[in-house]
């Protein structure tokens, strides 16, 4: 029973990042444009939760400058991506390589060369009162800490805003008639912008949480292609909130089985291949999605026609 | 017409500009830590061609970037993402490692072909098999590619921590290769070794696929205009596979190089970054195999000139990343500017054209 409870903790602790960033890709998709610099966010947003963190003694300006880090990195490839209108995955493949520079420098720069890794006490788990004696299940969906409740609670939020209100319904013209949009008087380019710096904010907070959301510390592999599994579950999830939250958990569930199955001693398969569970999920997943609902207008540049 | 000709020098110089501005942008990070750029990058650049060693050490450093650079960029002709370059090139080392290993009884002669063979294959394997997803399944190649980097990462871990680990046990990594598998130097006491020739010949081999075959014709049609090519009866599918082998053949190839060239062994997660700078030198040498040999040894003097910095002084061996990454940068930027330029002139010359008639 112990066992269940720590595994559905640790699959929802896993997932909280994989949400935020494939709810984060899902808006900025369906503005017709990809984030490409995910992975580097999530990694300078790792970085900047660390550093504001350890800095200030204070998690919550962690949380700040992690946000504050994955907007300064959007907003670049916003500028060239939608408003310059050059090759999205080429610019993101730039900004990749750029923030893996950039964040050990400055920790480097902050730090210098530390003989202990530097820790900050991570966020704290929050019980919620009640809900967290249930047996079994209470343990684990109701003390996790800030940012999994967050992310839990924005997946409904998240589609509830895309399919229900004003806003969803522009995000989403953006991507599948962005003409249309146009023609409704609406700035195309402004929309794709800020869907860029809204999603860089919400990956800047995924990342932070692997380093502050619990490990307490930053290193240049702490990300490892995480970013990029939350690209594909957006897709796996067919561009919609619940879909990325499904996709979501079942990879957070898999990377905790993953771990359990490491930590056990049983084994079957060596670690070393264990660690790559989530990867040759991405890959089985994204063979096997078939029924796909692309917005229209993903990845091409929306260009005005002038008369 | 003169003034025309003036500005494609201006164009075609745009690569340096864009390195220009990227080692400029970093020398500002060096402010940081209040190191005076200019002076790191003299330092830099006097470290790369101080002697002989050094600068035999830039065309070893190019070899392998020179060939993941070839990786992505004949797969970008195609207008196919190959972001899976790093775990090819691991998956032609394993196998090189692994024929040396076994097989190193065998005469140089016998031994050094089998081993490079191996790798391209081997490469060139992993590779197709994100082809055979793209064109059986249509799943999303650049992020199978990406995920077999990690696949292949894992793979190689396990190789060398248990089946393939040393005799003595201690650290992740195997046995020396015996010599007979080494890549000769070319120039004695140095690492330049006869490696850099073939991955010459292997620019050339891409350049002789992609434009004076019918294959190649084909791969860039399919690159221009997918639906095009298929109305004009090329079988795409086939193309992806194909083209995910060769790409991933260079890559392998790379393999091949740092193990029998310049490792002679097979170290856990050596060159770790060999994948995304191939990206970046594919994409400032235009994805065309000549751009890519020059970039690839620009960025070989950046790592030769860079390492021995950062070994001397206190600025940290990030900053290298941090070179490579603004450079990309600005060469996007780059093509900005280029494709203003270019439809700036189209229009002068079609407001010229107008006014004669």
């Amino acid at each position: 029973m112990m066992m269940i409870t720590g595994l559905l903790a640790r699959a929802l602790q896993m997932s909280t990042p994989l949400l935020l960033g494939a709810l984060a890709e899902v808006f900025v998709e369906r503005t017709g444009v990809m984030n490409m610099a995910i992975e580097g966010i999530f990694l300078m947003g790792a970085w900047g939760g660390f550093v504001g963190a350890y800095l200030t003694k204070n998690l919550f300006w962690g949380l700040m400058l992690a946000m504050a880090v994955g907007v300064a990195i959007g907003a670049v490839y916003a500028y060239i991506t939608v408003r310059l209108k050059q090759h999205q995955i080429v610019t993101g493949v730039a900004l990749n390589i750029l923030s893996a520079g950039i964040s050990v420098y400055l920790y480097r720069v902050l730090f210098g060369v530390p003989i202990i890794p530097l820790t900050v006490d991570s966020l704290r788990r929050i019980p919620i009162p009640l809900l967290s004696r249930i047996p079994i299940l209470g343990p684990a969906l109701f003390n996790q800490n800030i940012l999994t409740y967050l992310a839990l609670v924005l997946m409904p939020v998240g589609y509830w805003v895309l399919f229900k209100t004003r806003l969803g319904l522009v995000v989403r013209s953006t991507g599948a008639n962005p003409e249309a949009v146009d023609a409704a008087g609406i700035n195309v380019e402004r929309t794709q912008f800020l869907a860029v710096l809204a999603s860089s904010a919400l990956d800047g907070l995924a990342g932070a949480f692997y380093s502050i959301g619990f490990l307490g510390m930053f290193s240049d592999d702490i990300i490892g292609g995480r970013g990029w599994i939350a690209f594909a579950i957006c897709f796996l999830g067919n561009w919609n909130p619940i879909g990325a939250l499904v996709g979501g958990l079942v990879f957070g569930l898999a990377d905790s089985l993953a771990v359990l199955l490491q930590t056990s001693g049983i084994r079957i398969v060596p670690n070393e291949l264990l660690i790559a569970v989530p990867y040759i999920l991405t890959i089985i997943a994204t063979i096997a999605r078939k029924q796909f609902n692309v917005p229209a207008c993903l990845g091409v540049p929306y260009v005005k026609e002038r008369s | 017409m003169n003034k025309r000709s003036d500005q494609s020098i201006w164009l075609a110089l745009s690569p340096l500009y864009s390195v220009g501005l990227g080692l400029i942008a970093s020398g500002l990070m060096m402010l940081l830590l209040k190191h005076n750029p200019i002076e790191a990058f003299a330092q830099l650049f006097g470290y790369a061609f101080r002697d002989i060693y050094n600068i035999a050490d830039i065309f070893a450093k190019a070899t392998p970037l020179i060939l993941t650079g070839l990786a992505f960029g004949f797969a970008f002709r195609a207008t196919l993402f190959n972001i899976g370059a790093q775990g090819q090139f691991y998956m032609g080392a394993i196998a090189a490692v692994f024929l040396a290993l076994k097989l190193g009884s065998l005469p140089a002669i016998l031994l050094l072909p089998l081993c490079m063979i191996a790798s391209v294959v081997a490469g060139a394997a992993w590779g197709a098999l994100v082809g055979l997803c793209k064109s059986k399944f249509n799943a999303n190649e650049f992020l199978i590619s990406m995920m077999s980097n990690y696949v292949a990462i894992a793979i190689m871990n396990f190789l060398v921590r248990g089946p393939l680990k040393e005799a003595k046990g201690e650290y992740p990594q195997t046995d020396v290769i015996p010599e007979s598998a080494w890549i000769r130097s070319l120039i004695p006491g140095t690492r330049f070794h006869w490696g850099f020739l073939v991955a010459l010949a292997a620019a050339l081999l891409a350049y002789v696929i992609l434009w004076r075959t019918s294959l190649g014709f084909k791969i860039r049609a399919v690159g221009m205009n997918r639906s095009a090519a298929r109305y004009a009866g090329i079988d795409e599918k086939r193309i992806f596979v194909i083209v995910f082998a060769i790409s991933a053949g260079f890559a392998g190839l790379a393999g091949f190089m740092e193990v029998n060239g310049i490792q002679h062994m097979l170290v856990q997660g050596f060159n770790p970054m060999l994948g995304s700078e191939g990206i970046g030198i594919a994409i400032l040498g235009n994805a065309h195999p000549l751009g890519i040999v020059l970039s690839g040894l620009l960025f070989g003097a950046l790592k030769v000139g860079g390492n021995l910095l950062t070994q001397t002084t206190t600025i940290p061996s990030s900053i290298i990343g941090i070179m490579e990454g603004f450079v990309m940068l600005f060469v996007v930027l780059s093509y900005f500017v280029q494709n203003k330029v270019i439809l700036a002139q189209r229009k002068r010359s079609l407001a010229k054209g107008e006014e004669e008639a």
